[in-house]
């Protein structure tokens, strides 16, 4: 292979993924992926604890606040968590292609889960119940919203 | 002259289920939880009500008709059973069948989805470590399910490989019938309007996650 090729060929590929943004290496996308796998499935279970909590005639505020806060902090780290070539073609993932193929409906999506995760906690250190349970129930649509079109099932 | 086998009541809550559960497995395959959670709670009002009715209804829907011990089964196999409704046989597959189905919908009350986003009504009564336990075997109690619907199926055309057209009858009720054998006995109608309000309203109750059902 002559030296001008190599030089060619490597200025290609260099631009192709400056113009891509900073690509990811494979070992760097699987670490996010299964940072964002963690990251969910705790999410899923402080919703669960919340659920069971506030189905409750008094709950326990100590729980709902604790559940509420690590969701809110997790969403903000969600904001990392979809790069793009951490999809179901690089490994086994809940996240389906949508997402990149839609980037722009799924940022909105993010955006409302997280809005509605940091409202939860706000109502959750105030302590109105009624406030509480108001929140989640809209925290509850936004999972909703966004798992309908950008999650498939992941059986582990 | 057809007589009749089946009552309404009877044909409706076979016809309902067997639209019901493909539906049940089709509405969860395609995400839609919640008209699965709904699906499977008609189920279960369907449940109570052909329990009910299997004490008051017409007389091939009575448990009490077609239970019968194993000398009955045996008697059948030989060829020596005479009498409508469900065979001595048949009525093994019929009770398998409505409690597989019955365990199915009481896993799925006590079930919550991987995500905690959709839940059974009597999830809570449970820890979300029992709760999730109980989607599993929900899930994998289908199968259980899926064989004895298969078998039901499977037995029905091998009858009608010997002739025997009972598809029909379970749709219009009536069938021609050996002379000197007894018709179906009628039961009141109005009975079934009770049996379905107090079908509903346990499968109400339970929903609402009132007590003993909730907190």
């Amino acid at each position: 292979m002559s030296k001008s090729l190599v030089i060619g060929v490597s200025t290609l590929v260099l631009c192709a993924a400056v113009a891509a943004g900073a690509p990811l290496t494979k070992q760097r996308a699987l670490a996010i992926m299964h940072e964002r796998h963690e990251g969910m499935e705790d999410i899923g279970n402080k919703n669960k604890i919340l659920r069971r909590e506030l189905t409750k005639v008094s709950p326990n505020l100590g729980a709902v606040r604790a559940a509420a806060a690590t969701i809110a902090r997790h969403s903000s780290e969600a904001s990392h968590w979809f790069p793009a070539g951490t999809g179901p073609e690089l490994g086994k993932t809940g996240a389906r292609p949508e997402i990149w193929q839609r980037p722009q409906d799924f940022a909105g999506k993010l955006r409302n889960f997280q809005a509605a995760a940091r409202a939860l906690n706000a109502a959750a250190r105030a302590g109105d119940l009624g406030a509480i349970r108001a929140r989640y129930a809209a925290l509850g649509g936004t999972c909703k919203a966004c798992h309908d079109s950008y999650r498939s099932e992941m059986h582990h | 002259m057809k007589q009749r086998v089946w009552d309404l009541p009877t044909r409706l809550v076979h016809w309902l289920l067997a639209a019901l559960i493909p539906f049940s497995w089709w509405s969860v395959k395609y995400g839609h939880t919640d008209w699965h959670i709904w699906s499977g709670i008609a189920i279960l009002t369907l449940l109570l009500f052909r329990l009910l009715w299997g004490f008051v209804g017409g007389s091939t829907a009575r448990w009490s008709s077609f239970v019968r011990g194993p000398r009955a089964v045996a008697e059948y196999l030989r060829g020596r059973w005479v009498g409508i409704g469900h065979t001595p046989l048949g009525a093994l597959s019929i009770v398998a069948l409505f409690l597989a189905i019955g365990v199915q919908v009481g896993l799925g009350l006590f079930s919550e989805d991987e995500d905690g986003i959709y839940a059974g009504p009597l999830s809570t009564l449970v820890s979300s470590d029992t709760s999730d336990q109980a989607r599993d075997i929900h899930e994998l109690w289908f199968y259980v399910l899926l064989c004895l619907i298969l078998l039901h199926v499977s037995a029905i055309l091998f009858y009608r490989l010997r002739g025997k057209r009972l598809t029909k009858v379970m749709i219009t009720g009536r069938a021609e019938l050996a002379p000197g054998t007894a018709p179906m006995r009628a039961a009141k109608w109005w009975l079934a309007w009770i049996c379905l309000a107090i079908a509903l309203g346990i499968a109400r109750w339970i929903v609402a996650g009132a007590p003993p059902f909730g907190p």
